[in-house]
């Protein structure tokens, strides 16, 4: 059985990130999965505001 | 004096929180001389297993910005509470729910179909949508739930203290800095890095005669610079909303959205600016009230903007 190392979070960006990577035996990498464990939803909770809010709503998708 | 351990945490955010703690600038390093930065995602090399290795109390001050959408948040939230002597939230998220709570008039699957099969760029003929849990040949990987509702911080752990703001302005976070390094802080429960008055007592506008005729959106006018924005028919939140944030907003000719909350004792900004605005219609009958409120074109997301985890009327989820 391989080895699992998981960096979570991942640091120095925007945003939440995790990593997942599976080490083979031999502790060569066998697989790796980047994983995004958020969703906030402006695609949906954007409908129904004003047009012209939208710039001082949106602008909080990323404030970095 | 032994330094204290600090936290900065984001939870569901944008990150603007932790951009207003770096635009203190050159002060950052006075941070430094006085604090251990143990955890902080934008910035520095902090793990979650290596909060969780510590013993309770081990963080002096956790600055948590951003709102609960998620089991993770909620999850980070109290590991930092229990490794924390003085938890904060801060900044609009936390404190109320901030932009991510206007999801919460939206239906939860609802968000999901509309972000995962529905938007014009994406390709999911399957929906797929993401699990909490899920095979793959090496293992399980798992993912945080998403919640049926946004939550402000105090809605899942105890909160000390509250800081107001979307994002809070550098020259306050600074106060509210000083006052934790040097102990002066107020009894907890506080709003700190805030007035304890309306915007309007910092605005340096002529304020007149408020009776309003019709409201307009802030395309449909270009206002005169000089004089209340409310009283030339634009919805500004001022009169309902703390001051210290320099008002920036009007400061640009724009109206106050609300970000610094509701003032003390209210606990319903929006319901207090509906009371508000009642007061200065220039209406004489039913059908007249119709028809000036019809120019308003979002109520419900202007009035709660920045407030949906904590407004009474709970939105589509509850």
């Amino acid at each position: 059985m391989g080895r699992r190392i998981t960096i979570d979070p991942i640091t120095r960006l925007e945003g939440h990130g995790k990593i997942e990577i599976f080490l083979d035996d031999a502790g060569a990498v066998e697989n790796v999965y980047f994983q995004i464990p958020e969703l906030r939803g402006f695609e949906k909770f954007c409908e129904g505001r004003p047009v012209e809010e939208l710039p001082r709503i949106v602008s909080r998708i990323c404030g970095v | 004096m032994a330094k204290l351990n600090l936290a900065l945490y984001w939870a569901s955010s944008c990150g603007g929180c932790d951009v207003a703690v770096l635009d203190v600038n050159e002060k950052i390093l006075d941070i430094a001389a006085v604090a251990d930065i143990v955890l902080w995602p934008v910035a520095v090399d902090g793990k979650y297993a290596d909060i969780e290795a510590m013993e309770p109390g081990t963080i002096d001050v956790c600055l948590f910005n951003g709102a609960v959408r998620n089991s993770e948040n909620e999850h980070i939230a109290m590991l930092l509470r229990e490794k924390s002597k003085v938890m904060v939230a801060f900044g609009s998220c936390a404190v109320s729910g901030g932009i991510p709570a206007l999801a919460n008039f939206k239906e939860r699957d609802e968000v999901l179909k509309r972000v995962f099969m529905e938007t014009p760029s994406t390709v999911n003929p399957e929906g797929v949508l993401p699990l909490t849990r899920c095979e793959v040949p090496e293992g399980t990987l798992s993912l945080p739930e998403f919640y049926k509702y946004v939550h402000c911080l105090d809605q899942v752990v105890e909160v000390d203290y509250y800081v107001p703001g979307c994002p809070p302005t550098p020259q306050r976070i600074w106060d509210v800095v000083q006052a934790i390094v040097s102990g002066n802080l107020p009894p907890r429960g506080a709003t700190v890095g805030a007035t304890e008055k309306s915007l309007c007592d910092e605005c340096k506008r002529i304020k007149q005669n408020k009776k309003v005729k019709r409201f307009y959106r802030v395309h449909e006018i270009i206002p005169d610079p000089e004089r209340c924005l409310l009283e030339q028919g634009l919805l500004c939140m001022g009169p309902v909303t703390r001051g210290g944030c320099g008002a920036q907003c009007i400061s640009a000719n724009m109206p106050c959205r609300g970000c610094y909350g509701p003032l003390p004792g209210v606990i319903d900004q929006g319901a207090k600016y509906i009371s508000s605005i009642g007061s200065i219609m220039d209406v004489q009958s039913p059908e007249e009230v119709e028809s000036l409120l019809e120019t308003i074109a979002d109520p419900a997301g202007t009035f709660y903007r920045f407030g949906m985890s904590t407004a009474l009327l709970r939105g589509a989820n509850r």
